[in-house]
């Protein structure tokens, strides 16, 4: 009987081997825990462990020097609610936030323009042009800041090549120069991203858009922008990340001035850690950096994971 | 158990061990044994030059070596500007084993490293030194805290007026120049400004980029030399508000908005301390409020620049206080202290009573722009004709000189007068209370309302 030969399978042991060996379901082998705990001792050492004591000192009294340098202890929500009040932490945040949403906009622009100009350049010109803005991506920041220090400044570069010796556009409009200058820095790491993902869209659908009759900007919208969204999506968050730690580039033009006109996080962080002594308060500002920072590696995660799906 | 071969080399072994350590205490110890002193010193900021740093260094570890051939002299050298040095020398106390046993430091952060315990008392020591009863009162005490002595100083910096003596003669304004008051110093740069357009009148420090040497250079010496010259209480609390700050803003107020004093990318650059150097040298700068290593840096022996007409064009004179009474000036200087933890303490001092010889100290004042901490000194041809008449003139200047806070607060405080003044720069039309009220908000956020105090 055809029932009883489907019970028998049913009842079947060996057929409960197959829910144990089922394909469609993400299998977890226990003896990969041996093969990952090299990387798990690294994170756990490198990463954890600084973090978590990191974490904790914001949370007490410790000091680089004074009575406290040697004799420091918890002190619970003390230095939260300091920073809950202080003002120049929330001025700090709104500079960090121009900063960083000013960079990745003019990194993606220029980056996108470079790209896409360089795409139908003649090859000599790719290469040069992609050359040195490749060189300006790879230049320390240190080096970077002072380019930047010594061509915004009064008697600069940019002072000297429009007339007027005197003027100080460092010193005028600092924030947005090291703006500037960052996306300047940040560009060639988003032109060669954008430029291999521009390469990939397949002609055949901008074909397709023409035979349409669809203009420039439907074309751009409709067609372009969507197949590169998963990239531009990369690049937002890298660069995001980067601008969000970035230290060198700004000390070593303004130093967080003038005033406390470019002093975002992490400058404040090491003023107060370093200048003031507040280690500890200093500690927990970066700990703010790392929270900012956590939110946009764990949205980096979940979209290069569904990219990969 | 068998006595096997490898037992046998243990119990050899352990036998040779056991006569090592009973005969040690027996044996003398090996002739050429030596310990090691460390020492941590600026090796950019301090002096004039690097290399002129390297050379004082070396002669004294020389010296040393001499007298003391069984003691190495290790050297940490701390590169970088003031706070890289302060932070670096910070970091090292922290730990016994990197903690110098000498090192030199400056006059400012003496009190935050004794009150951490990372400096040793030096008063046992100093009751046999034939030079520290040489120094003025003013300048033994920058050392002492809760009575006891932890460092001594081995150079003092103080402040005066510099001058170009033919622009003030084109100027129509009498040489050799006294001003007895502040606005005699508005009329000078007023009257500059008239004659020479195409030159800065005054260079008067500003803003938050030359931090703590840009005010002590800066406005300090006007709040000192005023009617309420307090910048911390002896209770510990920074002043935000008294007469003496607010008549020192004023005058900042004054020049700035008259446009007497230089541009912003200038004062607002991390070298504005020693930028007037070049700019008296090429004609482009008037007068300033200048340090008494100017000077020096003028020799051809120091070279940062070489100026040959220095002493020829520039003059010096007293800052004049507020009320027109006498002179005022900040002070402050460069230390040698021992560290808590030096094993050998007494041979940490020998190193100090070294560096602190007669020729040392001049060498150093002279290298380095420093006043010489022994008063007799200063008047020494080997002090005053290094770099006529800038030397002695500072000299007379410091028994005058009030010295620069030590606490910790005091670094908010600098941030906050380092932003007022700014303002002045940036916005000629900042008013005194506005800058003021930056001020004043800016350091009692920082430090909260039990840290701050207001003077009448």
């Amino acid at each position: 009987m055809a029932s009883s030969s489907v019970h028998d399978a049913i009842i079947d042991p060996s057929a409960v081997d197959l829910w144990k060996t089922r394909k469609d379901r993400a299998r977890f082998q226990w003896s990969s825990l041996a093969m990952l705990s090299p990387a798990f001792a690294l994170l756990i050492i490198l990463f954890l462990i600084p973090v978590g004591y990191a974490v904790y000192l914001g949370f007490t009294n410790l000091t680089l020097v004074g009575p406290t340098a040697v004799h420091w202890f918890y002190t619970g929500t003390q230095n939260l609610q300091r920073l809950g009040s202080d003002t120049e932490f929330r001025s700090s945040l709104e500079l960090t936030a121009f900063f960083v949403i000013g960079s990745i906009v003019g990194v993606l622009i220029v980056g996108y323009g470079l790209a896409s100009l360089l795409l139908r350049a003649t090859p000599w010109v790719r290469v040069l042009v992609g050359g040195v803005v490749v060189i300006a991506w790879m230049m320390p920041a240190i080096t970077a800041g002072m380019t930047w220090y010594a061509s915004t400044t009064a008697q600069g570069t940019f002072a000297t090549l429009i007339g007027l010796s005197n003027s100080d556009f460092l010193g005028s409009y600092p924030l947005l120069i090291v703006t500037i200058a960052n996306i300047w820095s940040q560009t060639g790491f988003a032109m060669l991203v954008i430029g291999a993902a521009l390469r990939n869209i397949p002609s055949e659908i901008l074909e397709a858009a023409d035979v349409e009759n669809a203009s420039k900007f439907q074309r751009f919208r409709l067609v372009v922008l969507p197949m590169l969204r998963p990239t531009m999506t990369a690049v937002v968050l890298l660069v995001a990340l980067l601008s969000l730690a970035n230290f060198s580039l700004i000390y070593v033009m303004t130093q967080g001035g003038p005033g406390n006109a470019t002093n975002i996080l992490p400058l404040y962080s090491y003023q107060q850690a370093f200048e003031f002594n507040n280690l500890a308060y200093g500690a927990l500002i970066g700990n703010v950096m790392v929270i900012i920072a956590a939110v946009f590696g764990v949205l980096y995660v979940r979209v290069a994971t569904k990219r990969s799906k | 158990m068998k006595n096997t071969g490898l037992s046998k080399l243990i119990t050899a072994g352990a036998a040779m061990a056991l006569i090592g350590v009973a005969t040690a205490g027996i044996l003398p110890a090996n002739a050429s044994t030596k310990t090691t002193l460390t020492v941590a010193y600026p090796s950019v900021y301090a002096f004039d030059t690097g290399p002129l740093a390297a050379k004082w260094w070396s002669q004294v570890k020389a010296d040393f070596t001499k007298i003391y051939p069984n003691v190495k002299v290790q050297y940490i050298a701390l590169p970088g500007s003031y706070q890289d040095v302060v932070n670096k020398l910070s970091l090292l106390y922290r730990s016994s084993s990197t903690a110098p046993d000498v090192a030199e430091m400056p006059s400012a952060q003496i009190g935050l490293w004794s009150s951490s315990g990372y400096l040793l008392p030096m008063n046992k020591y100093l009751k046999t030194s034939s030079w520290f009863k040489d120094f003025p009162k003013v300048i033994q005490s920058e050392g002492k805290f809760n009575g006891n002595i932890y460092a001594v100083n081995d150079g003092e910096n103080d402040s005066e007026l510099m001058y170009n003596k033919t622009m003030f003669k084109k100027a129509g304004i009498p040489v050799p120049w006294k001003p007895t008051t502040w606005q005699d110093i508005i009329s000078a740069a007023q009257k500059i400004k008239k004659a020479l357009p195409n030159v800065t009148p005054l260079w008067l420090n500003a803003g938050t980029g030359s931090g703590a040497n840009g005010l002590l250079q800066g406005i300090n010496n006007f709040i000192v030399g005023s009617s309420t010259p307090t910048i911390e209480t002896k209770s510990g609390k920074m002043v935000v508000d008294s007469p003496g700050i607010k008549a020192a803003l004023g005058f900042y107020q004054k020049v700035y908005a008259d446009g007497l004093g230089a541009s912003e990318s200038a004062l607002f650059s991390p070298n504005a301390v020693t930028d007037p150097l070049t700019l008296f040298k090429t004609g482009k700068l008037a007068m300033a409020v200048g340090s008494n290593y100017y000077g020096g840096n003028w020799t051809k022996f120091i070279n940062a620049p070489y100026w040959p007409q220095a002493v020829a064009t520039m003059g010096v004179t007293g800052l004049p206080n507020e009320a027109g009474t006498g002179i005022a000036s900040t002070l402050a200087g460069w230390d040698l202290a021992i560290g808590s933890h030096a094993p050998d303490a007494q041979m940490a001092y020998n190193f100090i009573n070294v560096a602190q010889a007669p020729k040392n100290l001049i060498d150093a004042a002279n290298w380095a722009g420093w006043v010489p901490p022994v008063e007799s000194d200063w008047t020494l041809p080997a002090y005053t004709n290094f770099a006529p008449p800038y030397n002695a003139d500072f000299a007379k200047v410091l028994p005058s000189a009030t010295e620069t806070p030590t606490s910790a607060n005091y670094s908010a405080w600098v941030q906050g007068m380092g932003e007022a003044t700014g303002l002045f720069v940036q916005n000629p039309k900042t008013t005194v209370s506005q800058a003021l009220s930056t001020f004043e908000n800016y350091v009692t956020q920082q430090l909260g309302n039990s840290a701050v105090t207001k003077l009448k």
